[in-house]
């Protein structure tokens, strides 16, 4: 593991799922500190696959991944520097926020005073709901619960699956700042969306994905260019066909 | 690990319903047999062994044990072997558990502990609430049934065993029991970690008991021949234990088929979940 080595590498990635779906198609990407990438593209474009090989969930058919340097392979010991919201919020319902928080963090085998429990907990805008069962939050609390829970630890690199879905707007510009927050302090960022509003607003960097390619990839302001905002560069690389529901 | 899974499943309310409906069987068991009067004889097994409750407290769990070993304690091991995995797939935790830096085989290797005690304490709980409720209404006495298989029409063989005794016999019964749930708990616990829905990982062990039931020689000869690979068949067996002298022929088979289901079950649940794609 080189003391250089970029937060994520990805290296002809492929990923064929069963029914001969091709979900990620030859993808390659390098994420390098401090950035905040944003994997964008319409729904079944590859962005959540692609994070979760990132996340060692799934196994790719071909290609490599590395996180810091190290190979992604289930249980890799650079997935303990990693945060992650993947596939919405995933928590035992008769526990408190707290206790699921507290579950998650003893998993990573490290002391509960390096958890930052208390600070993620304020950034996700949980302080008076914690101590009260998982199964009473309501849709955005279980969504800022989830952040709270990759945000534990102050983790080198934040993995987010569309980290604002069925958020009211005042709790969606609340999430947004504390990737922000997050990113201001040094944290690597990669999230999907495929609100492209959300990518232009959030992040420097975006990979912008078609039917599991990568079409495009650069700073947020290069991929704009002459276009009026990222939607536009979007359709006119992909055209509408690619378009799915752009913001 | 395992001190995580088992602060989660402690707490579950499905885990307390359960363990609380076998403990509460005991209960009801007792209170129906004190209200029918407990002077008559109650049968036993394929044995049988008659046995009047009222003469000892020892007679509730050799009962309880006898009702609930074909259908409850198969059905509760299996909802704790099936919700193991699926369970927490269908909360969604189980992808964050595998995005932690903890290798799968000791994640499922813990999954796997804390249901086998879940299910052990199942399978215990029904004679230690049958004996600790039989003792409160019926006595700390001497156990005694009457043989029916060496009983004949001039002889009753009446069996007597001290409560040291009935007490050891108790036990190894119990033990027996147990380990004929594991052919059940194994085919749960593989069915769990290749589906995402814990009903089916819980009827896939419940299942397997039923065809066992079903296609049992001693009902149906015509099934001679898978009759010895059936898993559940000879869980009654322990009741010839309480014979005299103790009769333990088929209880070695029985439990090394138990070991085989296990050995199947379980090494294929392993190589699947350490290889599969998470994609829920």
């Amino acid at each position: 593991m080189g003391a250089s080595a970029p937060p994520v590498l990805i290296e002809g990635l492929t990923k064929h799922l069963r029914g001969g779906v091709i979900a990620v198609d030859g993808l390659d990407l390098v994420v390098e500190p401090g950035q905040v990438v944003g994997l964008a593209g319409p729904n079944g474009a590859g962005k959540s696959v692609t994070l979760k090989i990132m996340l060692g969930l799934v196994r790719p058919t071909s290609g490599r991944v590395e996180l810091f340097g190290e190979p992604v392979r289930p249980g890799a010991e650079a997935l303990g520097r990693v945060g992650a919201l993947v596939d919405g919020p995933g928590f035992v319902p008769h526990l408190t926020g707290l206790e699921n928080l507290r579950l998650a963090w003893k998993m990573t085998r490290c002391d509960e005073r390096a958890a930052g429990l208390e600070e993620a907990v304020a950034l996700a805008g949980l302080r008076e709901a914690i101590d009260r069962r998982y199964r009473t939050y309501s849709h955005g609390m279980r969504y800022r619960l989830a952040l709270a829970q990759a945000l534990l630890g102050s983790p080198d690199l934040l993995l987010l699956d569309e980290p604002t879905t069925g958020l009211d707007p005042a709790h969606v510009l609340e999430v947004r700042h504390a990737i922000s927050e997050c990113a201001g302090r040094g944290t690597t960022v990669v999230l999907s969306s495929h609100v492209l509003t959300e990518v232009e607003e959030v992040c420097t960097h975006a990979a912008i994905m078609s039917a599991g390619r990568l079409v495009a990839s650069g700073e947020v302001s290069e991929l704009i260019g002459e276009h009026a905002s990222l939607a536009e560069a979007y359709l006119s690389l992909v055209g509408r066909n690619g378009a799915g529901p752009l913001a | 690990m395992i001190r995580i899974e088992l602060a989660k499943q402690t707490r579950r309310p499905r885990t307390l319903l359960t363990l609380g409906a076998l403990a509460a069987f005991s209960v009801a068991l007792t209170i129906a047999l004190a209200a029918s009067g407990a002077g008559s004889l109650e049968r036993v097994g394929d044995v049988p062994l008659l046995i009047a409750p009222s003469h000892s407290g020892f007679s509730i769990p050799v009962i309880a044990l006898s009702s609930t070993m074909k259908f409850f304690l198969p059905l509760a091991v299996a909802i704790f072997a099936g919700e193991s995995v699926a369970g927490k797939d269908g909360w969604g935790s189980l992808r964050y558990a595998l995005t932690r830096p903890v290798s799968r085989s000791r994640y499922l290797f813990s999954k796997l502990i804390v249901a086998l005690l879940f299910s052990l304490a199942a399978v215990v709980l029904v004679p230690l609430s049958a004996l600790v409720v039989g003792t409160i209404a019926f006595g700390w006495h001497p156990f005694t049934a009457i043989d029916a298989s060496a009983s004949t029409a001039l002889h009753t063989s009446v069996i007597t065993f001290s409560p040291g005794p009935a007490l050891g016999r108790l036990a190894i019964s119990t033990a027996y029991v147990a380990a004929g749930m594991h052919s059940s708990f194994a085919l749960s616990f593989l069915l769990s970690t290749l589906t995402t829905r814990p009903f089916a990982a819980v009827a896939g062990g419940v299942g397997l008991t039923i065809v066992s039931r079903v296609l049992n020689a001693d009902y149906l000869p015509g099934v001679a021949v898978v009759n010895r690979y059936m898993p559940n068949n000879d869980v009654d067996l322990w009741q010839h234990l309480f014979q005299r002298p103790a009769q333990t022929s088929g209880m070695a088979h029985f439990l090394l088929l138990q070991l085989a289901y296990v050995a199947i079950a379980l090494s294929i649940a392993w190589w699947w979940f350490t290889r599969k794609d998470i994609l829920t």
